[in-house]
């Protein structure tokens, strides 16, 4: 079962998404694909601190800012991945670069991922609500996140937005 | 009329294409305008809105429309008004539209009237 969240930000879907790989993980174990590089100590206070809540509800974080296809779980789970954006960010502007090949990156990782698990649960951003008018490659970006969310929400068994918190499905019926 | 909207490539002009049987082209382009909230900049004052969207109301079967109207408020007037512009356009076409809907990451949702399938 692959469920794709999306919403802005402070919308309440990390919780979400959450919620969701807790109850379709019971049982087995539950992986939580962590994408934010530790690029400097208010990074790494915020990643050892989120640690520390998920270590509560047992996750098992596995680190992940490009290459998601080379990813390997330890055994089949829950894998709670979070979040597209920044992952999308990483391969766009890491060293393999280019919108076709961060692309794919994302698309193949994703397949990888869930042909691994039990249950996937991916997170991803909102961003295309803001006009075009931005500076740089940002547009770029944009593009990328765009045509990666299209594939993965065609790809999905489940597909939500989450707005205040509450989720409405657009796309199958909530997992759980 | 079908008024389509959604964010940045979210996949409104590929459903446009479906939606009117797979065309393609310049029998697509005949058929749908898109990009109409660029064009909304240009009327000042309702009147002249309210006549954009009844001309592209009359002449094409699918107009389609990126919101742009999220994200911080813009420090230049003009951009402000812009976008202002555009979302009241946006309510204007869906007010005259049989059908509309929004892409959301390709898949569609129906706000108003009745799903084709």
């Amino acid at each position: 079962m692959f469920t794709l969240v999306i919403g802005g930000a402070g919308s309440g879907k990390s919780v979400y998404a959450e919620t969701l790989a807790l109850a379709q993980g019971e049982k087995m174990p539950r992986y939580y694909l962590a994408t934010m590089q530790p690029f400097d100590a208010e990074c790494r206070a915020r990643i050892a601190r989120h640690r520390a809540q998920r270590a509560e509800k047992g996750f098992i974080t596995i680190e992940c800012y490009t290459g998601l296809a080379g990813v390997q779980l330890p055994a089949p789970g829950t894998v709670l991945l979070e979040c597209l954006g920044n992952l999308a960010a990483n391969e766009l502007y890491g060293p393999a670069g280019g919108e076709k090949a961060a692309l794919a990156a994302l698309v193949q990782g994703v397949k990888s991922l869930r042909s691994q698990c039990r249950a996937l649960v991916v997170v991803t951003n909102e961003v295309g609500t803001g006009g075009h008018r931005y500076a740089g490659d940002t547009l770029a970006y944009l593009r990328l996140l765009g045509a990666a969310n299209r594939a993965l929400a065609a790809e999905a068994d489940c597909f939500c937005e989450v707005c205040c918190g509450i989720p409405r499905y657009v796309k199958g019926d909530a997992p759980v | 009329m079908i008024f389509i909207t959604g964010p940045l490539y979210s996949g409104k002009k590929d459903y446009a294409k479906q939606l009117l049987g797979g065309i393609t082209g310049p029998t697509f382009e005949k058929a749908a305008v898109w990009d109409v909230q660029a064009l909304a900049a240009g009327c000042q004052n309702a009147a002249e809105l309210n006549a954009l969207a009844a001309r592209l109301a009359e002449n094409y079967s699918v107009v389609i429309a990126t919101e742009v109207g999220g994200g911080v408020v813009p420090i230049d007037a003009a951009e402000r008004a812009a976008r202002e512009a555009a979302g009241r356009l946006a309510c204007l076409l869906a007010a005259r539209a049989t059908r509309v809907v929004r892409v959301l990451c390709g898949i569609p949702i129906l706000l108003k009237g009745e799903k084709c399938e």
